[in-house]
């Protein structure tokens, strides 16, 4: 049994021109200690599905179909009194820029214990110290900064400190939404090695969220990539960045600045992103892709390219092809 | 580039200037101790150069940026444009001053003044400048936008800022700085808050203004690889020190400085893979 | 070109006003009520024993309920209730808008100033705002209504206005100092504008949408301290009001025995700061573009 599966989920918006489909019929499944990207430009759908995850969409979302089974139970069912005992128990969360959430009037420590009893009312002061200890070793807090306030603490510190708040209860389940888009890149290296560390250190499963695709990738071993709310190739790190198939995540890819790759950018003609009010079978990307020739009409569909490698595409000759280039 | 000939073209410059900031009081010991947000910074950028400056938050990047476009005034040295020191100017020579720097902002949801329309907030530095005459100025905006790819611009006219996504945003600021067709920009951290897609594609539109109007940029970022895709020389501060300054090849290729070797190591990549 | 702008948003703000529920309702509200005050001016021409201070029905010497004649009744000299009613209908919006509006146009210039300029300039203006603040208004008028006797009307609107005018200004304040770093007033300065212009162009329409908020509070607050002032027997005793009303209804031991004299101005009173609330709370929508709801702007 996974740990986390979902199938078929669909999200909509309930808004004045209608239902927006945000989260549009996706996939996945992650085993314990495993760790999944999300990546995808904004407004794809990676905070909507996180959110879905954790039982905290607004209140015009609308589960329009699907499951969400964690640890073999439908969380999509829960009512909001059974949410209470899951959420920040076993599923946590960490939110972009979270370290504004931080309480700025009461110490750091009292926050994260705070947290810890929310959960385990019963726990013993001896047990709670230790917890206070093991949890900020992880993060690398040092002891002697325990009860500094919020504002004592530098942004990098502050989202440790959120980190450690997300670690309190043990949960079984990490939820990261662009937790390093606020930070500088020092801070965010530091930052992404301490989840890592820390994920690998606990066992926990992490989705990991991220509109770059390059933190995504010095995170996460598997890939999902989204575009306008599907999921449009998922696969190893590896093989995601070696050999993207999908036409969105070349684009992705080779607009990507990093120090190594600037003599083949190419700028994408990227449109505007398609209209999620219009519900269609077609390819969302066909408006940008540059082999959408065959497309119109025609629903695209999963084409395997390993056991763990797949791209949603109409065109399979093209994605087994592959392009060879990163 | 010959050393006398960059002499005889610099556009910018900056000669040991000084920035402090009184920081917030303490409580209790009544002391305001400073913040010294630029440390006796040199600095000299020619004309038609872009010009990077890269370092971590809170290094003084954008202290740097607010500087030459006279958002503050330095506490001690002297910044020259065309030779002529800007930093006692007031009143007119001010305003003519304003018409030839401007700047883009970081964070392309807080720069637009979500109660001006698009067409009203490209229209407002000719208005302010008094520059042309309404019909002229109409025709400019409409230009202006197309130029940084609103087009038709006669589409954006009347839509508010929040009905436009991000890069939409960043464009009219990018459109709200080149309508005065000024000499000189700043641009701080102009597509941190956007997608790699979008971003590069403003990295095109800027260069390709750059192009057409003979343009100076001062780019500011801490994303090397973007710096290095944009500039032709960079200058690398931390802690309101300039500890490097080179072309973008070398900087990338030979860095000498430490913390010019840390800030390389630490750029995201792709290099993960094991 | 600007013109077209102007009346672009003006079309697009009451469009929006209008199909927000609580707009709608207070507009119908507050409509029934200018009627009410519009028709003030015409019931004394029908026969000038409706007129609401010297009307009085030779026929009658009591209090009467209602009838055909007088349709809500009359008071204990014969007067027309329903004609005190149309009076104080006036009067409220004379009153509540007038304090309201210079409280307001006060607050807002002065908190701008002080947000804008800081320093000691700010420091000043808040402390004597400050000192303003803490007196208490209703107190504060009864003490000079002791000392000088019944005020004319105009006297506690403007009364009202000074003592309610740091409200607003702290408020108007503190957002100019969040909007006074805000990137696209520094890009304005950037390209040259005047601190007027910042403040008049940038500034004021940010804040503006809080001024009618306060704007509308007050109308509230003023029409409440005008009746308990005329309540309590403080008021201009030539001019019929709401609180006047409630005082004479008071005052000739009738509380409790005419219940159609007590009941509509109490009523009135309640209905018409209701709807300055829900007007507030819409007008915020039309200023504020940032709480439309999508699809509405188009
Ligand atoms: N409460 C809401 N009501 C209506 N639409 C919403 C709501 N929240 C999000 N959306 C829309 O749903 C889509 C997906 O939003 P979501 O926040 O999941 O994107 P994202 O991938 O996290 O983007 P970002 O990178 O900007 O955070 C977007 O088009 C967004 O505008
Ligand atoms: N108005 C101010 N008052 C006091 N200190 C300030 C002020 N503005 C900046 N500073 C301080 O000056 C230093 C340099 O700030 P600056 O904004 O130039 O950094 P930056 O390089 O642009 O950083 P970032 O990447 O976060 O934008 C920082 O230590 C900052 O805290
Ligand atoms: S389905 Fe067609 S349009 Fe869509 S990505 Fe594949 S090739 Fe391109
Ligand atoms: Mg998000
Ligand atoms: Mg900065």
């Amino acid at each position: 049994m996974s740990l986390l599966s979902v199938d078929h989920l669909s999200i909509g918006y309930q808004t004045k021109k209608g239902m927006l489909k945000a989260v549009d019929n996706i996939r996945f499944d992650l085993e314990k200690g495993q760790s999944l990207g999300f990546v995808g430009e904004s407004g794809c759908g990676k905070t909507t599905i996180g959110m879905a995850l954790m039982g905290l969409l607004p209140e015009n979302a609308v589960i329009l179909g699907g499951h969400i089974r964690f640890q073999g139970e439908d969380l999509a069912s829960l009512t909001e009194t059974q949410w209470q005992t899951v959420r920040g128990a076993k599923i946590a969360m960490i939110f972009q820029a979270a370290m504004n959430a931080l309480n700025p009037v009461m110490p750091v420590n009292e926050q994260i214990k705070e947290a810890i009893i929310t959960h385990q009312p019963d726990i013993s002061k001896t047990d709670l110290a230790d917890r206070m200890k093991e949890l900020f070793d992880l993060v690398d807090i040092p002891a002697r900064r325990m009860k500094d306030y919020p504002h004592e603490y530098s942004g990098g510190m502050k989202q440790r400190a959120i980190i450690a708040m997300a670690l309190a209860c043990d949960p079984a389940l990490i939820i990261a939404d662009e937790p390093t888009t606020a930070l500088d890149v020092i801070v965010q290296d530091q930052i992404l090695r301490e989840i890592k560390k820390v994920q690998e250190a606990t066992r926990t499963g992490l989705v990991f969220i991220s509109h770059d695709i390059a933190v995504v990738a010095s995170v996460c071993e598997r890939i999902c990539v989204m575009y306008a709310g599907q999921i449009v190739e998922t696969g190893t790190r590896k093989e995601v960045f070696k050999s993207p198939r999908h036409p969105y995540t070349r684009t992705l890819l080779n607009s990507y600045l990093s120090l190594d790759n600037l003599n083949d950018i190419r700028v994408p003609d990227m449109k505007e992103s398609p209209d999620q009010m219009i519900d269609t079978d077609e390819c969302r990307f066909a408006g940008s892709c540059a082999y959408a020739k065959g497309c119109a009409g025609r629903s695209p569909d999963w084409i395997d390219i390993s056991p763990t490698h797949k791209a949603f595409c109409c065109n399979p000759d093209m994605i087994r092809r592959g392009h060879g280039k990163s | 580039m010959e050393k006398a000939d960059s002499k005889s073209r610099i556009l910018v410059e900056m000669k040991q200037v000084t920035k402090a900031y009184a920081s917030r009081k303490k409580l209790f010991t009544g002391s305001s101790p400073q913040v010294l947000a630029l440390n006796s910074i040199d600095l000299s950028i020619a004309k038609g150069e872009v010009f990077g400056l890269v370092g971590q938050s809170g290094s003084g990047k954008t202290t740097t940026g607010r500087l030459l476009v006279r958002l503050e005034s330095p506490t001690a040295g002297e910044i020259f444009f065309n030779k002529t020191p800007i930093s006692q100017l007031k009143g007119s020579g001010l305003k003519t001053y304003r018409s030839r720097v401007q700047m883009i902002f970081q964070d392309p949801y807080q720069s637009l003044n979500p109660h001006l329309s698009i067409a009203e907030t490209v229209l407002e530095p000719l208005i302010v400048q008094k520059i042309g005459t309404p019909d002229t100025r109409t025709e400019k905006v409409v230009h202006t936008l197309d130029t940084v790819g609103l087009s038709p611009g006669e589409a954006f006219f009347n839509r508010y800022p929040h009905q436009l996504s991000g890069g939409q945003r960043q464009r009219v600021a990018i459109a709200r700085a080149i309508v005065l067709e000024p000499q000189f920009i700043v641009a701080d951290e102009p597509t941190s808050m956007l997608d790699a897609t979008i971003a590069i594609q403003l990295f095109q539109l800027l260069e390709q203004i750059k192009e057409t109007f003979g343009m100076t940029v001062l780019f500011i970022t801490h994303n090397l690889a973007a710096a290095r895709y944009m500039c032709d020389r960079i200058a690398v501060i931390h802690d309101g020190h300039i500890v490097e300054v080179n072309t973008a090849d070398n900087i990338i290729r030979h860095p000498e400085h430490p913390y010019t070797k840390q800030l390389i190591k630490v750029q995201p990549g792709f290099k993960y893979t094991r | 070109m600007q013109n077209k702008y102007f009346w672009w948003r003006f079309y697009k703000g009451w469009r929006i006003f209008i199909e927000n529920p609580l707009g709608k309702t207070g507009v119908i509200i507050l409509s029934v009520f200018m009627i009410m005050a519009m028709a003030s001016f015409f019931v004394p021409l029908i026969d000038p024993m409706y007129d609401p201070m010297t009307g009085i029905d030779p026929d009658i010497k009591l209090s009467t309920g209602p009838g055909l004649t007088h349709w809500l009744g009359t008071d204990n000299v014969g007067r027309d209730i329903l004609a005190q009613l149309l009076e104080g209908a006036k009067v409220a919006f004379i009153v509540g808008l007038s304090s309201a509006f210079f409280s307001i146009v006060i607050g807002t210039l002065i908190g701008m100033i002080a947000g804008y300029t800081g320093g000691i300039i700010d420091a000043a203006l808040m402390r004597f705002a400050d000192i303003i603040m803490v007196l208490p208004s209703l107190v504060i008028l009864l003490i000079l209504a002791s000392l000088f006797g019944q005020f004319n009307i105009w006297i506690i609107v403007f009364i009202i206005a000074i003592l309610r005018w740091p409200a607003v200004s702290r408020v108007i304040r503190s957002q100019t100092l969040s909007l006074k770093h805000r990137p696209f007033i520094e890009a304005s300065r950037v390209a040259g504008a005047s601190h007027v212009r910042i403040v008049l162009r940038h500034i004021m329409p940010n804040v503006l949408p809080l001024a009618f908020l306060y704007m509308t509070f007050r109308v509230t607050s003023a029409i409440l301290v005008e009746a308990s002032l005329s309540f309590l027997g403080f008021g201009d005793p030539s001019q019929v009001s709401w609180g006047m009303m409630l005082q004479w209804v008071w005052k000739s031991g009738h509380m409790f025995q005419a219940p159609y004299w007590l009941i509509p101005p109490g009523l009135c009173i309640s209905l018409l700061t209701l709807a300055f609330y829900m007007l507030g709370r819409a007008m915020d929508e039309v200023l504020d573009p940032r709480l439309r709801k999508e699809g509405q702007t188009g």
